[in-house]
Formats: structure tokens, sequence, C-alpha cells
């Protein structure tokens, strides 16, 4: 029974029935007696000073600026860290005198319907004294037209040096060094459920309900009660179903402080739905990294040093919980990705623009960190005229050193790098694909095969965050497990599943210990009502925290179950094991359902010494280290570049993956792929370009390109198991790994494609036109690989946007 | 505010709406029929896609008193519909759907698919699906379900 | 995203709807089947004091022929023509291109006078209609005019329409048994609005050769040379053509139009 519905079995999914037939229930959904509509007046401006709001007379009493909110005891959001040099930002739910992006909410409107409120809405006039505008990351950093925050001495939230052996002596003497400038575009996260906010003011319950659309329930509770100025006890919020995340529920809104204040405020509950042009121009927050990227090597390719410079566009503000620090703390930290070497310095910086402030999106770093050494490892067997795969295979972390700690402290807990990548060049059909090349296609396009690497630390714990000192540091994750009086089990857990199947896989989890048959399972989940605390569902963190947790739980009520079996079957506890749902000893065996009725109904059928928690169990878990799981994968690709047009069109995808033990390798394969499409998305089309005054470019879909069924090619997953030493089953994260590698692959299969035209890209997404400007701009190569000298991009940058000039070393 | 009369999942509705409601929202907020999802109001993504007199159309974009005197049929009116039926096994199966959002317009898309392109190859229901966004599952799981429906209609017809 | 607040009107006859729309004390605009127009009202891109629906309308629906011509009622749907059952005297031209536009959910509803009215340079129909050297005939109260659809569109989202005109039909000529045709448009995604259009259609039996040039920033270029669409006249011809326009100085821009000329040609070369 067990190797049915356990850990492993590709269970089919418990959330599926009501979801395929419109059943389910997300918080736009949810209708409530005399709930009204909010829409937002948003700033059009990236920068300027608020002189004056004006409402016509008669919708005074319908529209709430910050005077209002600050009045009612408000407190500005404010994600701190605990980094010396971090400079804080308070972000205001509604704008305090100044907006700081376009799209950043001024002013709130109550309606009947959302129609009304955008009526009333339109008709709010805002008097701004504009202020220059801080829109290009760099020219923020090094020659700020403004200050963004008054009160601080520059545009920089945070820079952070990772320094480690001596990378100027390897700098002098190396005989291969590579440089790559190296930007990853600003883009949208997407679900395609907007965020979306319910709140209510339970008179009966004296309780502020708050629904809402967020992948950490606990958090937004933990946040909102800060805001609020009131007690956690007073908040409840709930997540029903929500239609998806990837970083962008993540987080604590300004749009949920309003919700939550105007439901008490006004006394009827009130909804904001986002609307997909405001998600387009307010949370077009993700991913923006600038890299200025050395490597040094021997004449074989084996990596020596890695030297950096990064910049992160973190926006206007510090976004609660993460902060304006983690991505960049991230990128020194992860940047040297799943290599061996010994010399590393990498400057990154924090900097503060008038955007939309950065939002960690599935992959977080990593997708830039991995775009950018990929396209480096490249460069090197560029230099020394080898196979990029075999440059690779010299400098992975062979499997013989793990467990591994690299050159940043990261401890690699399992698996065989090289063997995933020899996998992945056999699957793609490397020498087959060079053939082809060289004897070129009928159509008179190009194709190039591109390879990317990586490593994904996941379900990081508490030694990884505290450091940050954000207002979010994971410790140990809680679940409950419950026997019901007729024999049922519910599991609840503080973890939000928005479409990565808990509702299924914790309860094959618990099947694996109880052998309770899973549909008689039930896992409850995100609502803080209901629920242990838990930071929530990021960081690929749930299976690991969540499986580990419920299985401890679950653990406990078999060792309270089996005690009170061994007494009703007259055995000695030790002579009692409980097994598939059972209690046998002898021959006698009693089963859950009994033991529970015996419980919660016939209580003088106990043991005198019985456990009196019960059948009732919450349960804490932490991996045996919390250094988080390192799941792996390599991903080959093979496009075919239009060189007329620019076009790119992927012809073959293969990843081979190592998700250590999979709890549901269905699950898994969707987790892959769905984020693989991501990546695709950030590699292709995915952008929204600014313009010098901070004007977002892609307000709708028509400009905002997301891939859809023809542009996501089948992709061939080969699966690799290497089970984390550290967890309850072996199982590392996964959820993000898909996103990470795509850009970098995609990017060095069509610098492949041109390679005999001397055009390389460095940029996201690569579009039409990027290519088309790479090729116009390329020099052909002239003879063999370049030993000893500096090669630089032929692609879209000019040098004078080097990240090195007036920047620290 | 104008009257409407129109069919709903096979009712008679008359209802008064502004003239500004788009079905989608009508559906929703008026006959709190809520599988049908907004995900972008304006024509693109396809999380609003319903049957208007048996053909999808997008209902964030067409207006409610449009509708006059046709029959609106949402995903809560396909329950008993037996290509749905043979859908909603296949996207199970298949790991056709994973938040679930896109799904109901992704299943009245498909059928109208299965049903109107009864020979189409992947290629073709890649193209033909490409007015449905889905951000979670990477298209996968959604093309092998319908492949999965057509050929088991294609076998039972030969 | 939702509209202002507007009044609706669904006239049965094309008399009453006329008047609806030359009413000169409100903002009336036609609707059909919103597909085009739906985007703009939940943007409040535009706003209207009156909608008038044309749909009810029976002879904006219909399609016919007519001594030569194929005419095409202003309210015939996208899906309509790509599914066929229909005379098509354009020897496959309409239910090839039909098929391209957006995605079928809008094809149902969208119109191809709809299309035409929005005037958004990059649509099929402004490139591949004027290709066909068909007639838009527009009315109003008391008259009726007929614009060659080379010229209906004046600008991105202008047309030739004046104050309470509709274009009520597309008289579409047809084609010689020997006539032949291209069309190539350039996309990053299906279903997308076209980056680049080329269409020729070369019909030597009505002495008509024409290659157009769509998707650029205004009405679409008509080149009626028959060397052009016989052959393509290079890179540095389409470069020579957009000089002095908003794209010329856009390399790429010249690139993807001329590519899609180029494919065009070829296309109607192919046996």
């Amino acid at each position: 029974m067990a190797e049915g519905m356990g850990v492993g079995a590709a269970v089919r999914r418990r959330e599926d029935e009501r979801l395929l037939k419109g059943r389910g229930r997300f918080t736009g959904d949810i209708a409530l007696v005399g709930m009204k509509d909010i829409a937002l007046v948003r700033s059009p401006l990236a920068h300027a000073r608020i002189r004056a709001i004006r409402v016509p007379p008669e919708h005074q009493g319908a529209v709430f600026t910050w005077a209002d909110l600050a009045k009612g005891g408000v407190k500005p959001i404010r994600a701190v860290s605990g980094l010396p040099g971090f400079k804080i930002s308070d972000q205001p739910p509604l704008a305090d005198g100044k907006v700081r992006f376009v799209g950043e909410p001024v002013a709130a409107c109550v309606g009947r319907t959302r129609a009304e409120a955008e009526d009333i809405a339109a008709l709010v006039e805002i008097d701004f004294e504009e202020l220059p505008v801080n829109a290009d990351t760099l020219e923020s950093a090094r020659a700020p037209k403004s200050k963004i925050h008054d009160h601080w001495s520059d545009n920089l939230f945070l820079e952070a040096d990772t320094v480690v052996g001596d990378i100027e002596t390897i700098a002098a003497s190396a005989p291969i060094k590579v440089s790559r400038q190296i930007r990853m575009a600003r883009q949208c996260m997407v679900p395609l459920e907007g965020k979306g906010v319910v709140a209510v003011w339970e008179r009966q319950a004296e309780q502020l309900t708050v629904h809402t659309s967020t992948q950490m329930p606990h958090i937004v509770r933990q946040g909102l009660a800060e805001c609020l100025g009131v007690d956690q006890g007073l908040i409840r919020v709930i997540a029903p179903d929500v239609g998806g995340g990837f970083g962008w529920k993540g987080l604590l809104q300004a749009e949920e402080v309003i919700a939550a204040w105007l439901a008490r405020a006004l006394d009827h509950p009130v909804r904001w739905t986002e609307d997909r042009r405001e998600h387009l121009v307010a949370a077009a927050n993700a991913r923006e990294h600038r890299y200025d990227i050395t490597a040094y090597a021997d004449a074989t390719g084996r990596l020596l040093g890695l030297d950096a410079r990064v910049l992160v566009d973190a926006g206007a503000y510090s976004a609660y919980p993460f902060s304006a620090c983690l991505e960049v703390g991230q990128v020194g930290s992860i940047l040297p990705g799943p290599y061996d070497f010994a010399h590393y310095r990498c400057h990154a910086v924090s900097v503060c623009t008038n955007k939309p402030p950065i939002v960690p999106y599935r992959g977080v770093a990593r997708t830039g960190v991995c775009f950018a050494i990929e396209q480096i490892m490249d460069a090197i067997a560029g230099a020394v005229g080898r196979e990029p795969h075999e440059v690779r295979l010299l400098n992975l972390v062979p499997p013989e050193k793990m467990p591994f700690v690299n050159v940043t402290k990261k401890h690699f807990d399992s698996g065989d790098y090289p063997e995933s990548m020899r996998r992945a060049v056999a699957a793609i059909d490397l020498a087959g694909i060079r053939k082809r090349q060289k004897k070129g296609e009928a159509d008179g396009r190009r194709i190039g095969l591109g390879l990317a690497i990586y490593c994904e630390q996941a379900g990081h714990g508490t030694a990884v965050y505290h450091g940050w000192g954000i207002p979010m540091v994971p410790g140990h994750e809680l679940a409950q497990a419950r026997i019901t009086p007729d024999g049922g089990i519910e599991i609840r857990v503080g973890l939000q599943s928005h479409g990565q199947s808990m509702e299924t896989t914790l309860a094959q989890v618990a099947h694996q210990v109880l052998g309770v048959d899973i549909s008689k399972i039930k896992v409850v989940h995100g609502d803080t009502g209901l629920t242990p605390f838990s930071t929530g569902t990021w960081g690929s963190r749930a299976a690991v925290m969540g499986g580990g947790a419920v299985a401890a739980a679950c653990k406990v009520l078999v060792e309270r179950a089996t005690k009170i079996g061994a007494h009703l079957l007259q055995a000695k506890p030790g002579d009692a094991k409980f097994e598939n749902g059972f209690v046998r000893a002898g021959l006698g065996h009693v089963p859950l359902a009994e033991i529970a009725r015996v419980w919660y109904r016939a209580p003088q059928l106990l043991p005198s010494d019985v456990d009196p928690g019960g059948l009732d169990v919450t349960a804490g878990y932490k991996p045996k280290s919390d250094q988080g799981t390192f799941s792996y994968a390599s991903h080959a690709v093979v496009v075919a570049v239009d060189t007329e047009t620019g076009a790119v069109e992927i012809l073959d995808y293969v990843v081979v993956e190592d998700a250590g033990v999979m709890l549901n390798p269905m699950v898994v394969e969707g987790q892959v792929l769905g984020g693989i499409a991501q990546g695709i998305g950030t590699a292709l089309y995915e952008e929204v370009p600014f313009d010098a005054e901070g004007q977002p470019l892609a307000s709708t879909f028509a400009d905002y390109l997301v891939p859809g069924f023809p542009e996501i090619p089948p992709i061939r997953i080969v699966h690799m198991t290497t089970p984390s030493p550290l967890t309850e089953f072996g199982q590392k994260g996964i959820g993000e790994g898909g996103a990470i590698a795509p850009p970098a692959a995609i990017c060095n299969a069509i610098n492949d494609a041109l390679k005999p035209l001397g055009a390389t890209l460095t940029d996201t997404p690569m579009s039409p036109k990027r290519v088309f400007a790479a090729i116009a701009a390329a020099v052909p190569p002239v003879g063999g690989p370049t030993n000893g000298r500096r090669v630089t991009p032929l692609g879209v940058h000019s040098h004078d946007d080097s990240l090195a000039a007036g920047n620290k070393p | 505010m104008k009257n409407l009369a129109l069919g709903v999942n096979g009712k008679k509705i008359a209802a008064s709406v502004e003239p500004r409601t788009h079905l989608g929202d009508f559906l929703r907020e008026q006959q709190l029929l809520t599988a049908t999802h907004l995900g972008c109001e304006h024509g693109v993504c396809g999380a609003c896609t319903v049957l208007l007199d048996g053909r999808p159309v997008r209902s964030c974009i067409t207006l409610a008193v449009a509708c006059e005197g046709g029959q609106v049929t949402t995903l809560e009116g396909l329950v008993n519909d037996p290509v749905m039926i043979e859908l909603r096994e296949a996207f199970a199966a298949e790991h056709g759907l994973q938040c679930g959002f896109c799904t109901p317009g992704m299943l009245v898309s498909a059928r109208d698919l299965v049903l109107r392109k009864p020979a189409a190859d992947d290629r073709a229901v890649r193209i033909e699906m490409s007015g449905n966004l889905c951000r979670c599952t990477g298209y996968g799981g959604i093309v092998r379900a319908i492949r999965r429906v057509l050929d088991a209609r294609k076998k039972t017809k030969t | 995203m939702k509209p202002v607040d507007f009044d609706y009107e669904r006239p049965a006859t094309l008399d009453a709807a006329l008047k609806l729309l030359g009413r000169e004390d409100l903002n009336a605009k036609p609707l059909a089947g919103s597909q085009s127009l739906g985007p703009m009202l939940n943007l409040r891109l535009v706003q209207p004091e009156l909608l008038v629906d044309i749909t009810a309308i029976p002879e904006l629906a219909s399609i016919r022929e007519e001594k030569g011509f194929l005419v095409l009622g202003a309210c015939v749907t996208h899906a309509a023509l790509e599914d066929g059952g229909t005379p098509d005297p354009t020897r496959g031209v309409l239910a090839r291109v039909a098929a391209g536009i957006a995605y079928r959910a809008v094809r149902n509803r969208g119109t191809v006078g709809g299309s035409l009215a929005h005037a958004d340079p990059a649509a099929d129909w402004v490139s591949v209609l004027a290709a066909l050297g068909a007639d838009v005939v527009v009315a109003r109260t008391g008259g009726r005019r007929t614009v060659p659809a080379k010229d209906f569109i004046r600008g991105t989202f202008e047309t030739a329409l004046g104050p309470g005109e509709l274009v009520v039909e597309i008289r579409i000529p047809a084609l010689s048994a020997n006539a032949r045709w291209g069309y190539a448009k350039i996309c990053r995604k299906a279903g997308e609005f076209s980056h680049a259009t080329g269409v020729v259609l070369i019909d030597p039996a009505r002495k008509f050769a024409r290659a157009v040039i769509g998707a650029v920033s205004g009405p679409p270029i008509v080149v009626d040379d028959a060397k052009i669409a016989e052959r393509d006249p290079g890179e540095a011809w389409v470069s020579a053509l957009f000089a002095g326009t908003p794209l010329g100085d856009d390399a790429y821009q010249i690139r993807i139009h001329h590519v899609a000329l180029k494919r065009a040609i070829a296309e109607a070369r192919a046996p």
C-alpha cells in the first residue's frame, strides 16, 4: 500500500478535482455582504513631491490618503537589514509627500464597484513638483540626478564585498583572462492571478480577517500588525486558493495594509484586486542585475579566480520582509556556482532607483548569477579552444569531494555535478549537433548548442538568514498532525500552496509515516487562524521543511498511538509496532480508527500513563544542517537563429536534474517544466524597459510578452537521484531551479550559433532586435583562440558602461 | 442600467446591468459564477474564456449587454459535458494544471479545439491554444492532456 | 481596468445606427465585436458616451458575391472567413490571413470592419485589403461613399472616416485564375500583432501587380509595380522607401520589413 501513495509515488493531485470544475476559491471569488471595492490613484511620475491632493467635494469620505492612514496610526512598511552600512527606507503604503516610482499608490478610493472606484480615482487631482529621475541603475549609483531618500548620502542601499584568497596575484599571473559585461533586464513575475485582498473587521470575533493572495500568511500577519500598530492576535490572514506567486506574493504589500486599515476604519468589508496594468507597471520588480565579471584560468581552462562587480537594481524601497539586501547578499555568496576554485572577489551594490522595489522572483539572484558565470565559462572555453562542457567538467566540484565547502563557505551536501553535465551533453547529442553545424541548415539559419549548470541552495535555514538581520529569519518549521475521532488525519501547516501541490505531497508524507490512505488525509494550509507559524512558501523550502515537519509530527502520533494500541492489545509498548495504520502485537492488531475512538470517546480504556496530549501533535523540524540542500541541474539547448531577422527558435531542450528523493515525481517534473518556461521568458521575451523619466514602457500584454504554447518547446527531463544526507527523506528543494539556467543556456546557444560571425550577446531578453544588433556590430573572428589577452564582448554595451569606472574594487 | 435577457448555463436570466460591465464581471459579480477568471482584462491571457452561442469568446472584452438573447456557457455549465469529462481526467493524469487559475479558460479552449480540430498534431495544438497563457506548467502537461483526449477520441471513432 | 460609464444602443437597422452615430451632442462610437475596442475601453484609452452596437443589423453580417467582387459586411468575423464555407474569389487569401489573426476566441467576435476602423497599422486586414485592391464602403445618414482600402488608414488609429460615418462593407475584387499572392508577417509570438508585414498580389489577367509593406508607423506602403512584386528589390530599396519616415533610421525595422516583403514575394513566385 505504501509504495502506491507514499514518498516517491506519482500520486494524482488532490487539488485537481475542485480546480478542474472551476470550484476553486481565489481571493477575487470571495463576496461579502456590504463589500466595497478599492481603486488606487497611482503616481504617474517616477520622482516628485506631492504639493497637494485634491478630492472633489462629492467624494470626500470615499478617498483616503497617507494623512488619513497616519492619523489612524498606520506606520510605514520598514524592512531593515542588520548588514553594516544598510540604509533604511520607509515605505508608506500611500505616498507621504513624495512619490518614488511610477505606479506608487497615492490615494485609495472606495466605491460600490471597482468601476465606480475607478471613476472616483479619475477625479482625484494631484499637484506634483517633478524631481530629477534616477531611472538607470549605473547612473543612480555613480552620478545620481537626485536623492531618492532625502536623508541618505547617496542612492545605495548597501555595498557588500566578498574577498577570498588573492585575486590580484592570480590576475597578474594567469595565462587566460576573459571578461564580460552582462545585463539581466527588469521584468515582472506575472502570476496569472494578480494580487488581491478582501479585508473585513469581524465584529463578533473582534478580529480583522484579511483574505489575501499571498505565499506567506503568517509573515503578512506579522507585517500588518507592525504597520497597523495592533496585536497580532487581532489579525487573521487567510490565503485561499492562490493563482501562482513566484515571489510576487511573498511580501507584505502596501495594498494589504491599505485594505486592512480601511476595513476596520470604515467598518465594512473592502476588496482590492490587482489588475494586469497595475501589475505590469507597479510590480515591474524582478531580476535587474548588471555584471562586470572577469575570470582567470590556466591554459587548460582550469578556473583560478573570479573577480566581479555587480549592481542589483533594487528600486525605490526595501520590500518587506526580504529587504533590499537579500538579492545583493546572495549574489556575492553564490556567484561561484558549482565550481571549485580558490580566489574570489565580488563587490556587489544594491542600488536605489525610481522603479518598483525589487522582490525575489523564482530563482532569485541565482538566475542572474548563473547567466553571468555560465557566460564566463563559455568565454574561457573559447579562449582555450575547448568544448564548453570540457571546461566545465574540469572545474565542477567532483562527487568524491562531497560534501564540499566552496570558496564562499557554502556547504554543498551531495550530488554528482560532472555526471549531470555528461548526461546532458549525451542527451542533447553534442557530436551530432557539431556535425550538423558543419553541414549547415537548409533554411539558412544557424544552429547553436548551449549549456548551463547550477547548484541551488534551497530550504535555507537560520544559519543562512540570521546574518542579514531582515524581518524574517526562518527557524524550526512547524506542522500539526491530528487524528480525528473517526480515524482520519488532519495535517496543518503554515506554508501556503499555490500550485506546488502540497495538499498532495504533504499528504503523501503523512501517508508514508502513518499508512493511512491519502483520501483520508486532509492538508490544511494558508490560514493563520488554523495553522502553526511558518515563514511561508519561498526559497524552495516547502518539500524539505514542510515535508520534514509533517513527518516529525506524524512520528509523534505513531509513538502515542502505538502506546495506546499496545495497551488495548494487552501487550507491552515495546512489543507493539506500528505498521500501515495498525498497531500490531503478537497476533493481534488494532487500527488507528479504533485507537482514535478510544482516545476521544472511551478514555476509560486508555492506559493510566497515557500522554495527555493525545492524538494531536505539533512538532518542529530543522534539517541536520540548516545550510540548505543543494539541488542542481544541467540544461542543454539547441537553438536556430535566423540571422536575417534575429529570431531565435528553440529546437531541443534537455534538463538533467537532481532533486534528491522526489516526494512526487509528477510534481517535481511540473515544477521543473514551469520554471524552465519562465526562464525562457526571461531569456527571450520578458522585459519592462523604462525611459529616462522612469516611465515603464510595457504596461499591457501587447508589449510585455509572456511566452505561450508555441514559444515553449517540448522539454526532455532526465532525473538523477542523490539523496540529501541532511533531510528527512533525502529530498531537496526544487521549486525554483527550472527558472535559473534557461537564460544562460539559451544565451550560450545563441552565441555558439553566431560564433562564426563573431557576434556575442550578453543581455536579456535576447530579442530579435538585440540579436540583430549583435550581428550588425560583430567583427568576424580572425585566427584561433585568444590566449593571454583580454577577450572583449562584441555585444551591445559600449565600454563607458563598465561598472569598473568610479566603482570601488 | 440596461435590462438584459440571456441564457447562462442553460438557464434564462433577466438582469439589469451597467452597459460598461463586461461579461466576465457580469458572470462573476452578479451571477456568482466564479469559475471564469480575469487574468488581464485586455483579451490576451485567455483565463476568462467562455462560450457564447457555443463558441469561445473573451468575456473580459465582451460587454454583457452585447450578449442579449445569447447563450453563455461557463465551466460550471460544462461539468457534465462529455468532452469536458475526458479533458478533466486527462488534465489530472498529465499534470496539466498547478495553481488552477488559467485552467477554466484553458479547458473551454481545449474543448473547442478537440471538437473543431480533431486531427490536430502537437504543433497545431500549440498554435490553436496560443490564446491561453499559463504561468505554472510550461504547457507540456496541457499539450499531453489534449493529445490524450484527441487520441482516445480517434480510437473510439475507428 | 474598467471602462468609464457610457450608454449603449443596439439598433436593428442601419438607418437607426447612423442616426445615433450622427448625433453631434455626444461622443458616440460604433461597437462590433469589441475585440479592439474592448481593451481600449477597459484601459480607459477610449471614453465614449454612447456605444452603438451594430451587430444586430443583418446587412452588416452578410457575405455575398457581386459582379466580380466579394462583398463582406463590416461585421463579418475573422472566424467566419477562417472557417470558409463561403464563396472565396480571393483564392485562399482571406482564410489564410484570418486564421493568423490573434486567437480563436478573438477571431470568433472580431470583425473585418472593426479591425479597419480601429486602424492599427499592424493589423492584418489593413495591409491585406490594401494589397487586394479592396474598397471600403462607408455610410452616414444620407449618403455613402467608397474609399480605397489603401487610403482608408491615415495614421495610427486614424482613418478616412468623417463624423457620423460607419464602415458598412468591404468590396474585394475577385482574383483571376492565374493570380498569385504571397503574405508574410513577422511576429515574436503566435497571435501577436505584426511587427512587419509583406503582401504581394500579381494578377496579370487584370494587369494588377501590387506590393504592400505593412505594420509601419502609418498607412501601409503600397507599390504598384510588377518589377517589385515579382522580384526582391533588396534591402536598400526598402531603406530608401523608409527614408524620412519614423522608421527611416532604424536598421532593424528596415531589415524585418524587407524580409517580410521578400518572403511574400517568394511565396507568390513559388509554384
